[in-house]
């Protein structure tokens, strides 16, 4: 064989092997597509849709139904299907963590449901902020997006709702989210995102009660108490309070989620905040809570490298009785016992900083948005429908391993723990009115990782607390000059 | 003859068009934007021109970007002097007799390929205070007495950075050490032994007056490197612990994170002007040494 035939039949062969490529990947999406098809004939009974017959049914789409049971549940049905999404495809971008899997199931039903395909962008928390707003700046964000809202997080984060977001207001679904979660996805009056988000009690001390118990130790309710419960955990060589430092989120969370005590201190301190009133600089209380945590730093208490470790190690550490306590979720104790297979008893208490007593009520989570630049706003508002019916809310819940619950008012079956029932049953009614600094006041949230870093400044001695407090309203005033607020002019 | 193969001098209009469209032109509107108030909120607010403030910020702030600064000079001067000699003088070695040098030379290099992400990874884990290998490695042969907070101790963590700066980037430095001195004409030193010349006699009238070139290239890769350096920071310490160990970039990457574009751009055209300040200076030095 001469070189030239050698290398035609090279040519060749590297042409069909791209060709090949090509076909198993169509093939593939034809499987799906196929796959997806006699479902969604099932479903509606359709034929198929034609661009005209599409347009049509999607006029016609009168969209869900809203039913009111008598105990106030609220119960949605999806959007007729009449074929209308047939072939479309619907783009979702949304940071690791906030849909995991626990979509899936009900993704995959929606696709069959209507014969559409679902495109999830999962991005890397770290870079999701960046990547969403270049998306929003240069008008190619995928149909849905998602953000980690709070009742200021529309105007800080999307910063122009009107322009970036479908307008929800009077979606049938409003109501299937508490009062307190829809402040979150509202901007004025008008509805623009979706949280359907869990209520477990959040960053609150998770303890090993097994170990307390062995020690004679009580549930401390004051600073003293649990300094002295430290003191005797110490003694037997085990890390009293495992504090992650070096994930840079975790331990600002001990200053921030004790907000209600800052409130009752000094009563109208977060009115007085967001109308720029008051300041966190020279706030007693908060310069109090700085400097136990330093104090409980300096004493070896937080770990021996609290600043340095992360949280990988954090259940081994429960399970190896290296330490006695960490600020976690509820659901952090079935993953203890999960990951490690201790038969130990854990429970939950207050953050004691500051003779903390407030429950740390946090309206704040991961919400979707419509994007008001999206060819398929059908479909994205029938996608809302859809993740809104109790049978996807329920599905949701089933395949969220971590949640013990879903937040909303309809009727599904929640599997709250028992630690967490014996939990809230501690917990005084009157004390969970004041949410978390971080989401009751504005600007707040944004620069939670300096103030991170600014406290292990402080606690390294080359910052005062005030200067960290400072920092918070320098930061904050120029969020609010940027904002345009004019509590701040 | 060699008239005709020389080509004409238009040829340069398009690269010099693309540089200036995509090089030039940004970082001058990058300039511009440091004196303006450019941020998340432009689209809705404007945009409005606000003169020095944006410096003035970075210069009086309660913020520290001053430190910021000043550890981007910091860790110029060191992470050079710590890759530069070493290099200097592995690369001497590896050009002499050395048995395995390939292998020597092949294993130096190796850790410049590596990316950062990957850097940053393994190194966080080696440097773990109550896990990693370095610590337990100490610990295991008897030194314990010298475990260390390598990213977490104030005292320490600089010393880690430049550590793995300098574990990652001198086999490159050494590999262009090593092209300047396989230039250098093996009848030099033998004309320097006949003199009577020994190892440091022949390092320091042949070997580094010859290898003025590599130095210069290696002086002025370093120093932009270590001007830019953003990677090795954010990948090990994320200018932590707390602030320690900010850099220029550090804190523009978070100001432009907070939409703060404007100040971003200003901290960034400080460390361009900087930059240029010593790259005019560095180039001028070299031009008279050429001459000479």
């Amino acid at each position: 064989m001469n070189k030239k035939t050698v290398s035609a039949l090279l040519v060749t062969a590297m042409t069909a092997s791209l060709v090949a490529g090509c076909g198993s990947s169509n093939a593939a999406t034809d499987t799906a597509a196929t796959s997806a098809a006699p479902a969604a004939a099932a479903t509606s009974e359709a034929p198929a849709a034609t661009t005209e017959a599409a347009a049509e049914a999607t006029s016609e789409a009168a969209a869900a139904t809203t039913e009111t049971s008598t105990d106030g549940n609220i119960v949605i049905s999806e959007v007729e299907n009449n074929g209308q999404f047939e072939g479309q495809e619907l783009s979702i971008l949304v940071s690791a963590g906030w849909m995991d899997n626990r979509y899936d199931a009900t993704i995959s039903r929606f696709e069959d449901t209507y014969g559409c395909t679902v495109d999830l962008q999962t991005i890397p928390a770290d870079q999701y902020s960046d990547i969403l707003q270049s998306d929003l700046a240069n008008g190619t964000c995928p149909d849905i997006f998602w953000i980690q809202s709070n009742p200021f997080a529309i105007d800080s984060v999307i910063v122009d709702p009107e322009n970036y977001c479908i307008d929800f207001t009077g979606a049938d679904w409003q109501n299937v989210m508490p009062e307190a979660r829809q402040a979150s996805c509202m901007s004025g009056d008008k509805l623009y995102g979706l949280q359907i988000w869990h209520n477990s009690p959040e960053y609150v001390m998770v303890y090993n009660k097994t170990m307390f118990d062995e020690m004679g130790l009580e549930v401390p309710t004051t600073y003293d108490e649990f300094l002295s419960v430290c003191d005797k955990i110490s003694a037997e060589g085990i890390t009293p309070w495992f504090v992650p430092g070096a994930d840079g989120w975790q331990h600002q969370l001990s200053f921030f989620q004790i907000g209600g005590v800052y409130e009752e201190n000094q009563p109208g301190l977060y009115d007085a905040l967001n109308n720029n009133t008051a300041t966190f600089a020279d706030n007693e209380k908060m310069i109090e809570v700085l400097n136990e945590y330093k104090e409980l730093s300096d004493k070896g208490y937080l770990g021996e490298d609290w600043i340095g470790t992360d949280s990988t190690n954090m259940s081994n550490e429960f399970g190896d009785r290296t330490c006695a306590m960490a600020m976690a979720n509820s659901s952090y104790i079935k993953q203890i016992q999960e990951d490690t297979g201790t038969t130990d008893e854990f429970g939950m208490f207050l953050i004691p900083l500051g003779d903390n007593d407030t429950y740390p009520t946090n309206p704040a989570g991961p919400t979707m948005f419509g994007y008001k630049g999206t060819e398929h706003e059908d479909l994205v508002k029938a996608f809302f429908e859809f993740v809104c019916t109790p049978d996807s809310l329920q599905e949701i819940l089933d395949n969220s391993p971590s949640y013990t619950n879903l937040d909303v008012n309809v009727d599904i079956q929640q599997n709250w723990l028992p630690e967490e029932e014996e939990f809230m049953a501690t917990v005084d009614k009157t004390k969970m009115a004041t949410s978390v600094l971080q989401t009751g006041t504005k600007y707040t949230n944004d620069y939670w990782m300096d103030f991170g870093a600014d406290m292990v400044s402080f606690c390294q001695g080359t910052m005062e607390a005030n200067d960290v407090l400072k920092n918070m309203d320098t930061n904050r005033a120029e969020d609010a000059k940027t904002a345009g607020d004019t509590a701040w002019k | 003859m060699n008239k005709k193969k020389i080509y004409p001098q238009w040829f340069v209009i398009i690269p010099l068009i693309i540089y200036a469209m995509f090089f030039l032109f940004p970082s001058l509107l990058g300039v511009f934007y440091s004196f303006t108030d450019w941020s998340s909120r432009t689209a809705l607010n404007g945009l409005h021109f606000v003169g020095l403030d944006n410096y003035i910020e970075i210069f009086t702030s309660n913020k520290n970007y001053g430190s910021g600064i000043f550890n981007t000079f910091r860790f110029t001067i060191i992470s050079n002097v710590v890759k530069l000699i070493p290099a200097f003088f592995i690369a001497v070695m590896l050009k002499g007799g050395l048995k395995g040098k390939g292998a020597y030379r092949t294993i130096l290099y190796l850790p410049s390929i590596l990316p950062f992400v990957i850097i940053g990874l393994v190194f966080k884990s080696i440097f773990n205070y109550n896990t990693g290998l370095l610590n337990t490695a100490l610990e295991a042969i008897g030194l314990g007495f010298l475990k260390q907070k390598w990213l977490s101790d104030l005292g320490v963590v600089w010393t880690s950075i430049f550590g793995v700066d300098a574990w990652r980037g001198i086999g490159y430095v050494m590999t262009i050490f090593l092209a300047g001195l396989n230039s250098i004409p093996q009848d030099y030193y033998e004309a320097a032994e006949i003199d009577g010349a020994n190892f440091w006699h022949k390092l320091r009238y042949v070997t580094l007056p010859m290898m003025k070139g590599s130095i210069m290239i290696n002086l002025v890769f370093g120093v932009t490197y270590g001007l830019k350096v953003f990677d090795i920071i954010y990948v090990l310490t994320n200018g932590g612990p707390g602030h320690a160990t900010e850099v220029i970039t550090t804190y523009a990457f978070q100001l432009y994170s907070n939409g703060q574009y404007g100040m971003s751009t200003a901290l960034n055209s400080i460390l361009l002007v900087i930059t240029a300040i010593i790259g005019i200076f560095i180039v001028k030095f070299m031009s008279r040494k050429e001459t000479e």
